[in-house]
């Protein structure tokens, strides 16, 4: 290695880029296979336990997930329905479940919170760590 | 009503997703609202290719089976607006994909977009029969080597036997020509199929030809459809297969070997 590489930041290769993403994507797949998948019902669980309170419609939830190599974030935001909207905070008409990290999800289990504490359980299953 | 494409060919590793990825992200440039669909169930890679694999939560399965809305299964492309993206089932098979599944999903989708691309797997199985059955055009990718001209014959002859159009006795569905992976060079030196060649044999209008490039594999090894790769040869080649599928009359380019002037031949170029 060259003395200059020091003090010169060089684009990372496509190459070293090629691998990282197929590390992290594979390293996912493989600790799922085993067991069946979980979002779907995860999705139905979450949103029964909604429903059982506010009257939601199931075409105005979005769940986006974004798998890294050390944290994974699930995210599900449910639009309310106006009227309840309006009775509800304003923090409350989106509710954002996740942020659930390997060893951080460990400590979520204690938490009161029941919606946060789905999420993180199963992305801990899923999650990268575990099969390292 | 959107226009329902596919990306087919028959053959394995000619350049199917590599295409739909660049298709459909240059139709989206265009300005048209486009979905490309990956039908390869339990071989997903066109989310690599589009650079979306981490975002995935739900896919076309799970839509098919009533288990997520169409709408939480989209992924929106991250780089240009009107770009959305079906990922498949990483983790079930072909028999997955239901005639009447997938009717749902495209009737939904051609409510809401203009163009429905959908990325074949090789063969001519269930998943290829699925993703061209409801097909309006056809784009055969081919590449000029023996086996795969025979197998892009081989699925014209399924399009115009078994699409919904050929059932039905419909206009048949439209067939142009993709040729990847072309080396003028090797042309040249009479090593490979010429363009006319190809032509002469699959006798289908030629809609572009993919010059062999580097850029390619850069692209995928990032996540970013070739046809952003503007200064390469690939991805030029592609944004004119995209004006000539709208209808555009343009020159193909990269057929020839460029004739090298003085100053050229001192700064060759491997771009």
């Amino acid at each position: 290695m060259s003395i200059f590489s020091f003090f010169r930041s060089a684009p990372r290769p496509s190459a070293v880029q090629a691998k990282e993403r197929l590390q992290i994507v594979m390293a996912h797949e493989r600790a799922g296979r085993s067991g069946p998948d979980y979002l779907p019902m995860l999705q139905q669980e979450l949103l029964a336990v909604i429903a059982k309170y506010i009257d939601i419609d199931q075409n105005k939830v979005e769940v986006k997930l974004d798998r890294g190599g050390d944290c994974s974030t699930l995210e599900l935001n449910i639009e309310l329905p106006a009227r309840e909207a309006a009775k509800a905070l304003k923090e409350a008409a989106k509710a954002a479940v996740g942020k659930a990290n390997g060893g951080a999800a460990a400590d979520d289990d204690e938490s009161s919170d029941s919606v946060k504490m789905a999420a993180g359980g199963a992305l801990t299953n899923g999650g990268i760590k575990k099969r390292r | 009503m959107g226009k329902i494409i596919v990306m087919t060919s028959g053959k394995g590793g000619v350049g199917k997703t590599t295409s739909s990825a660049a298709f459909a992200t240059g139709l989206a440039l265009r300005g048209f609202k486009t979905v490309v669909i990956d039908f390869d169930v339990g071989l997903r890679n066109l989310d690599l290719v589009m650079g979306c694999e981490r975002r995935v939560v739900f896919d076309f399965i799970n839509v098919i089976n009533g288990e997520a809305k169409l709408n939480q299964a989209l992924i929106k492309d991250k780089r240009i607006d009107n770009l959305y993206i079906l990922p498949t089932s990483q983790t079930r098979d072909k028999d997955a994909l239901t005639k009447e599944g997938v009717e749902k999903v495209l009737n939904e989708l051609s409510k809401e977009f203009d163009y429905i691309l959908c990325d074949s797997p090789a063969g001519i199985e269930r998943g290829a029969l699925m993703s061209l059955y409801f097909a309006d055009h056809a784009i055969i990718v081919t590449n000029p080597e023996v086996s795969s001209v025979r197998d892009s014959d081989r699925i014209l002859g399924v399009l115009n036997s078994k699409s919904r159009r050929a059932e039905r006795g419909e206009e048949p569905v439209t067939q142009q020509l993709l040729l990847t992976r072309y080396d003028p060079e090797r042309v040249e030196r009479g090593e490979m199929l010429k363009v006319d060649d190809v032509l002469e044999i699959l006798a289908i209008p030629l809609l572009g030809v993919i010059p062999e490039s580097q850029a390619v594999l850069r692209a995928s090894n990032v996540g970013m459809p070739v046809i952003l790769d503007e200064h390469s040869n690939a991805g030029q080649a592609y944004i004119d297969a995209v004006g000539r599928f709208l209808g555009e009359d343009l020159e193909h380019r990269f057929v020839s070997v460029p004739k090298k002037g003085l100053f050229s031949r001192l700064l060759r170029r491997t771009a």
